[in-house]
């Protein structure tokens, strides 16, 4: 436990600082994307039955989709892995909160027990919210804008680490609308069945401050999907599907 | 005089006699008449739960277990009689058991079968901490949607069936565990979702 305590702080400690002077209420221009390629190293996801791992998949399609923001959006864009290696998901969250990041994408292959299962959704945070949690958000949530400018520095360690444990839940709207536009666009381009926005308590979203989707780009558990999932053209049409819903998601929020 | 004395002594014993009637007869209605609902009310949700039948045969209680059907991504619902009491955690550990020994229905389990559950501990406060062996997170190669369907069976099949049971905390071999398989937070305790059960 204070060994997590200790890990923690290390991962979220250096963000508030480095942000306090963000002015509030005014939705700060986005300079830095980063993409999250789920999984890696001994942690490889879903398997398919022809032997495809979510975590090679995941990866593909992160550098397409990487290549495609930096050619024609001019965005500085970080990949919290772009190899095959282990990330923990507070690194993955640590990485986007240094790099200033102005939205996060994680990218998932979907696994079912069903081999029928199929389609393509996206997920932004759900709160397993206990009271006391509930309480502590709506405090968040009644006293002003960006969570940064909330943390004062002299804050105690232990405070100022449950705040960033929580940093997304700030964000849930634009993260909401953000899944929206991503899932329009993923129905539009993929030929999937379309299972919505929804939402999930997925730990690598709960400590990103800043706009952020989990996007599952079909089944590799269904063996149909699973060879769609392992071709490029279907790969760079997820990309590109992303691309579309993020390039809204901008042009809607500058 | 002596045969006064015997009168007042019989007489006492008479008046004396009728009181012990009348108090027993009191002690009786105090004891069996209605009382003990509020005893049992201040029972501890890890001592045993008030016997539904009494006799040589164990009783029994009906639980309802949180399935996967094959052509949908919802929770179904099927009911099962386990043996009730002695506490709720025995009780859950049983519901728990079936709900890893799969259906009868033809529905899916969604935990890996070799799953076994080491220890329940149910607390006053409603937090339910399971402990699971190790299959539960290496017996599945999960995907968010399989990895939410085993986290919520196991959520859903406790708070639905033990009123005791608010929260639940998932455990694996003794330890907390960041996710079963890379995607759901098992950090926090969870609240049930009964969004994922089928109406």
């Amino acid at each position: 436990m204070i060994g997590a305590l200790a890990a923690a702080l290390f991962v979220f400690a250096p963000v508030p600082l480095a942000r306090a002077g963000q002015t509030a209420g005014q939705a700060a221009r986005i300079q830095t994307v980063v993409i999250d390629p789920g999984h890696g190293g001994m942690e490889v996801g879903a398997k398919g039955k022809f032997g495809n791992l979510e975590k090679d998949i995941t990866l593909a399609i992160s550098l397409k989709l990487k290549a495609l923001i930096e050619r024609n959006l001019g965005l500085s864009v970080v990949l919290t892995r772009d190899r095959d290696v282990d990330v923990t998901n507070e690194n993955r969250a640590a990485i986007a909160n240094n790099h200033k990041a102005g939205l996060f994408i994680s990218i998932h292959a979907n696994g079912a027990v069903q081999r029928k299962a199929g389609g393509s959704e996206t997920f932004f945070l759900s709160l397993n919210a206990t009271d006391e949690e509930t309480r502590r958000l709506a405090y968040l949530e009644n006293n002003s804008t960006e969570l940064q400018t909330r943390i004062d520095p002299s804050t105690d360690d232990d405070l100022m680490m449950i705040l960033w444990d929580m940093a997304q839940t700030v964000y849930i709207k634009q993260s909401s609308r953000l899944a929206e536009l991503v899932q329009e666009e993923l129905d539009a381009m993929l030929g999937t069945r379309n299972r919505g926005i929804k939402q999930a308590p997925f730990k690598v979203l709960t400590g990103v401050a800043c706009p952020a989707i989990l996007v599952e780009a079909a089944f590799i558990s269904n063996p149909d999907e699973e060879q769609k999932l392992a071709s490029a053209a279907f790969q760079a049409r997820v990309a590109e599907a992303i691309y579309r819903g993020l390039v809204r998601y901008i042009r809607a929020v500058e | 005089m002596e045969g006064k004395k015997k009168i007042a002594l019989s007489r006492h014993a008479l008046i004396l006699g009728g009181l012990a009637v009348v108090l027993l007869v009191l002690i009786i209605v105090f004891f069996t008449g209605g009382t003990g609902e509020k005893v049992k009310r201040f029972i501890d949700a890890n001592v045993p739960n008030p016997p539904e039948s009494g006799g040589a045969e164990p009783a029994s209680k009906t639980v309802t277990l949180f399935f996967l059907a094959d052509d949908d991504d919802l929770l179904h619902k099927e009911t099962r009689v386990i043996t009730a009491g002695p506490t709720v955690a025995d009780e859950a550990e049983r519901a728990l058991a079936e709900l890893i020994r799969g259906s009868e229905k033809g529905f899916v389990s969604p935990l890996p079968p070799p799953t076994k559950v080491r220890q329940i501990f149910v607390a006053n406060n409603g937090l339910a901490t399971v402990d699971f062996s190790r299959e539960i997170a290496e017996g599945f190669a999960y995907g968010s949607t399989s990895e939410l369907a085993a986290v919520y069976a196991v959520v859903d099949t406790l708070v639905f069936n033990f009123p005791a049971v608010k929260r639940v905390v998932i455990l694996v071999e003794g330890v907390e565990k960041e996710t079963l398989g890379g995607h759901v937070d098992l950090t926090r305790a969870f609240l049930p979702d009964y969004s994922l059960v089928a109406k």
